[in-house]
């Protein structure tokens, strides 16, 4: 039969709207259009209806549809005969009839075939679940933790979140972060180590000791953070590794200081009962002294002890020897015990696991402020295991590691802590961690005090909690943290401006409203939550002023030590789409989008003075963002050059990744807003090449950093590691020490990319947007081979 | 970049008789170069400036940039266009001539070598040459003046069967750092420490 020539054809069969093919009952168009005839109150029965559906199967018949008919289409057709017969209300009754029936047939389908998509389909296939790079969807907890998390997310979309808020979301004006926890927990927590294990603590199961070495102090802490992801969403940070694991290695030295002394006293003075002599000498200078043994040569010490020793049966002859042996075997001794505590710390956090059993916690630590010599060996172990790498030589993803850099402390040459910031950068050049946090930013030093509680902390990923309108007179990051976070997408209210600024302030304020009023919303919600509901956060005084609640009371004057924040994305497009040019390429540009974040705090801190509630602006990570925001755009919008033509939006207030620009002039286009992001911000500078081979380059950006008033920084270079060979360094196609393809046996490189703050082990797990941005990134520092391209004529600067 | 290579006046040396004849001809203020890096990590220490010369007699197999050895590409920069952005960087520790063969240039390299180590920043220099053939029989007059701002040349063609990636700094195993101003001073060749 020749297609193109339209014949009667009798309709048998439809289609639905699942795919499915079903035989064709026109009855059922009848029953329809009579509901729709008693809804609008037509006067018309069951006969007019069936003669509405003889007309539209005949319409059917004669090809008013292509294919084979669908239940869409003919619904299409139905109220075309109903409009033209006349049937206005009616038609309109149908169409509000059929919106009805699919929206409850969407809250079923919509969740179901999510549900479909993470049974059947592969992470690689399935952007859905790549969305959180640290989880492996693949695995049976990775996929149940998606189930609960995408029901919960529908969940809420429809039945929790007032229909502005979940509209807003929805349709991509913001992005509520973490919404499938929306009814459950807060974000994060800056964890005091020191407070928790003063006295022991529980995790629900019995109670644990206060620890009494420094491998009992570094298992402690990882079980600490994994209870306490239990209980969060987001990352999980200790405040003060250097200072609390401090007190480990000093209850292991003087505990390893009398054992060596015992030794000695046995073999050099034939002493009977050795450890007994010794250990009764310790406790005689502690009774009459209050002295310890310490990694500090105490002469008072040394002194009291030698009395106590002379005092029994030891050789006058020999306690000063014995005594120097002590001290040094101890010292050694501490010193390979740290190593493996730290070593084991390490490796835990890369493998036990948290938040519903899918992903190891996200976990950070602070340290390099500490200049006691326990400490010292704490933060010089630390960095020599994770420079040295996990069992086969990985990288370790966590914990993200944050040295506190400061001037007079450890910056410059002659400072007590100096060696461990070179220690830093040679293990950050290899490894990526740590990260540097700068105490002397004017945002950052205004807090500081002198004591370690008023030290700027960061969690990994950026957040930064300190300033606190509520109760002025603990701003600390201890035992504080992060309520929830909302991300404002800034690109799509410039789109809308079409070029007016003033316009575009005007909707930024009502984006501002809005976004506020959902953080609200949520904070009410978290509010309500008793202590019992967070056993471990709460219950056992993790979080600032717990410890002084009950299991039924309410957490909400506690959370109100903690911080709301709005964050954004995107504002190199947006100012594209205003101006014509980014912030690196105009400074006209640069100096709008300071305007522009500067607006959003300063909302904020108004908000915040007249509430007494700290709400804070964000540099958002864009994770699970960066490709969902400008998709919708670009269909609404369609392809426009700089803004909505990539996969991604750019990072917060970062200079776009593509665009070359020097190291320098990144830095110190990016550093004012470090000042204006109060609720957390990084800045990155790409290197390409190894800096391990390199320290002076790497330090030259980490001091150059300093100088610009970056509060946070981290320098991203590529670390590749063939899992045959072991090599770990830069590789292309071919493993330059073994000379392997990737192609062949042995399986793929191991490549290494931060995103988002996080270490993540293969690209595999990056979204598509997130892909497309690590490609796109323009390295600085480009080989003796490699010719990089001017800098091209910024495209539309014009405009 | 600015200028369009095909009718900017500037010609390099020929290739083959520039150390015996060196006549680096040409406005003293202007380079050919294929290209320019600036925040390099990988030739030299610290960060550095590295100017990618254009054109180079040497044809190594397996060189890295053969794009960089016809004398007639590339685009023409005048060293007051390169000095100025070395000045912009705040990050450097120095500057880096590499190429291309950066002796078939020596008067503008010299003039940028000279500026910089009046501002502090070393000099290093990549050349195909052998430090000793440089200063063989009656060396080129400009030839001296550059190397007389080099603090460490990297000197000697690229073999391939000597590549080595442990190799800090250069390609291939006969490439030496020499350390210029001690070598100029005594007449022998002497290795850069770091």
């Amino acid at each position: 039969m020749d297609s193109t020539i339209r014949t009667h054809t009798a309709v048998t069969t439809i289609i639905k709207r699942d795919g499915r093919s079903v035989a064709f009952d026109e009855s059922k168009i009848a029953e329809a259009v009579c509901k729709a005839f008693e809804a609008s109150g037509a006067m018309k029965g069951y006969e007019e209806a069936e003669r509405i559906a003889d007309r539209v199967v005949e319409l059917i018949e004669t090809g008013a549809l292509e294919g084979r008919p669908s239940v869409e289409g003919v619904q299409d057709l139905v109220e075309e005969v109903l409009i033209a017969d006349g049937f206005a209300r009616t038609a309109k009754a149908y169409i509000l009839y059929r919106a009805e029936r699919s929206r409850s047939r969407e809250v079923n389908t919509r969740l179901m075939q999510t549900m479909r998509d993470l049974t059947f389909s592969k992470a690689a296939d399935a952007d859905l679940k790549r969305e959180n790079a640290n989880i492996d969807a693949d695995t049976a907890m990775g996929t149940m933790l998606k189930y609960g998390s995408e029901s919960a997310k529908q969940f809420y979309e429809m039945c929790v979140l007032a229909p502005e808020y979940s509209r807003a979301h929805q349709g991509g004006d913001i992005h509520i972060h973490d919404l499938d926890f929306y009814t459950l927990t807060t974000t994060c927590t800056q964890i005091d180590l020191l407070k928790l294990f003063e006295g022991g603590f529980s995790t629900g199961h019995g109670v644990l000791r206060e620890p009494n070495s420094i491998a009992s102090y570094s298992a402690l802490a990882c079980i600490a953070i994994q209870s306490n992801q239990n209980d969060q969403h987001g990352g999980q940070s200790v405040v003060n590794f250097d200072y609390s694991m401090a007190q480990g290695v000093r209850k292991s030295y003087a505990r390893l200081y009398v054992r060596n002394l015992a030794t000695a006293l046995e073999l050099l003075g034939d002493v009977d009962d050795a450890t007994a002599v010794a250990r009764h000498a310790a406790a005689d200078v502690l009774e009459g002294t209050g002295l310890v043994p310490t990694l500090d040569p105490d002469g008072a010490y040394r002194v009291a002890e030698r009395d106590a020793l002379l005092a029994t049966v030891v050789d006058g002859g020999i306690v000063g020897h014995a005594q120097a042996f002590a001290e040094k075997a101890a010292w050694r001794d501490a010193d390979r015990e740290t190593y493996q505590a730290m070593e084991a710390f390490i490796h835990n956090l890369n493998t036990m696991h948290s938040r519903a059993g899918a992903q190891t916690p996200f976990s950070s630590i602070n340290y390099g402020m500490d200049t006691t010599p326990e400490a010292r060996m704490v933060v010089r172990n630390i960095l020599l295991a994770t420079e040295s790498g996990l069992g086969h030589g990985e990288t370790p993803i966590f914990p993200i590691q944050i040295f506190r850099v400061k001037e007079g402390v450890n910056f410059n040459p002659g400072e007590p802590n100096y060696d461990l910031f070179k220690l830093a950068c040679r293990c950050s050049a290899k490894r990526l961690f740590p990260n540097f946090s700068f105490q002397d930013a004017p945002f950052n030093l205004q807090y500081y005090k002198g004591t370690p509680e008023t030290e700027i902390a960061y969690m990994g990923c950026r957040t930064r909690v300190i300033g606190n309108v509520y109760d002025p007179s603990r701003e600390i990051s201890n035992g504080r943290g992060n309520l929830s976070f909302t991300s404002i997408n800034l690109p799509r209210l410039a789109i809308k401006a079409r070029g007016d600024v003033d316009l575009f302030f005007e909707l930024l304020d009502s984006m501002l409203r809005l976004t506020v009023g959902q953080l609200d919303e949520r904070f009410e919600i978290q509010c309500r939550k008793k202590v019992y509901n967070a056993p471990f956060l709460m219950g056992q005084g993790v979080w600032i002023d717990s410890e002084q609640l009950a299991p039924d009371d309410e957490q909400r004057e506690v959370l109100k030590q903690g911080t709301l924040s709005v964050g954004f994305i995107g504002l190199a497009e947006t100012l594209k789409a205003l101006t014509g040019a980014h912030h690196g390429e105009s400074e006209a540009s640069q100096n709008l989008g300071l305007e522009i974040i500067g607006y959003m705090r300063r909302y904020l801190d108004q908000l915040s003075e007249e509430r007494k509630l700290n709400y804070t602006l964000l540099a958002t990570p864009a994770e699970g963002l960066s490709g969902r925001f400008v998709r919708m755009d670009r269909e609404c919008y369609g392809s426009i050059e700089g803004v909505t033509d990539r996969d991604y939006y750019t990072n917060s207030f970062h200079v776009p990744v593509y665009y070359p620009i020097s190291a320098f002039d990144k830095i110190r286009i990016e550093a004012p807003y470090h000042a204006l992001t109060n609720a957390g911000h990084i800045s990155y500078v790409e290197l390409d090449g190894d800096p391990t081979k390199n320290l002076d380059a790497f330090e030259a950006i980490v001091r150059y950093m300093e100088r610009s008033g970056i509060g946070y920084g981290s320098i991203n270079h590529p670390v590749d590691r063939d899992p045959v060979c072991g090599y770990n360094g830069i590789i292309d196609d071919v493993c330059p020490q073994c000379g392997r393809r990737e192609d062949e046996d042995g399986g793929g490189f191991e490549r290494i990319r931060r995103i988002t703050g996080y270490l993540v082990g293969t690209l595999d797990r990056f979204n598509d947007a997130k892909r497309a941005e690590e490609r796109d990134r323009v390295k600085h520092g480009v080989g003796a081979g490699d010719i990089v391209a001017e800098k091209p004529v910024a495209a539309g600067a014009t405009v | 970049m600015s200028g369009n290579p095909s009718t900017m006046p500037c010609r390099i040396t020929r290739p083959g008789v520039a150390l015996a004849s060196s006549r680096a001809v040409g406005p003293d203020g202007v380079l050919r170069v294929a290209g320019t890096a600036n925040d390099s990590i990988t030739d030299g220490p610290g960060i550095r400036f590295t100017i990618f010369t254009q054109g180079c007699p040497h044809d190594c197999p397996g060189c890295h940039n053969p794009q960089t050895h016809a004398v007639d590409a590339g685009t023409i920069e005048t060293v007051d266009a390169l000095w100025e952005r070395v000045v912009a960087n705040p990050l450097l520790s120095g500057i880096t001539l590499s190429g291309g063969e950066p002796m078939l240039q020596p008067i503008p390299l010299a003039r940028l070598a000279r500026r910089a180590r009046a501002r502090g920043l070393s000099v290093w220099c990549y050349t195909g040459y052998r430090f000793e053939r440089l200063l063989a029989g009656e060396p080129s007059a400009e030839v001296l003046d550059l190397l007389g701002d080099v603090d460490v040349l990297v000197d000697g063609p690229f073999v391939q069967r000597l590549k080595s990636l442990s190799l800090t700094w250069c390609g291939s195993s006969n490439q030496r750092l020499i350390d210029v101003p001690a070598s100029l001073g005594s007449s022998t060749v002497t290795l850069w420490n770091a």
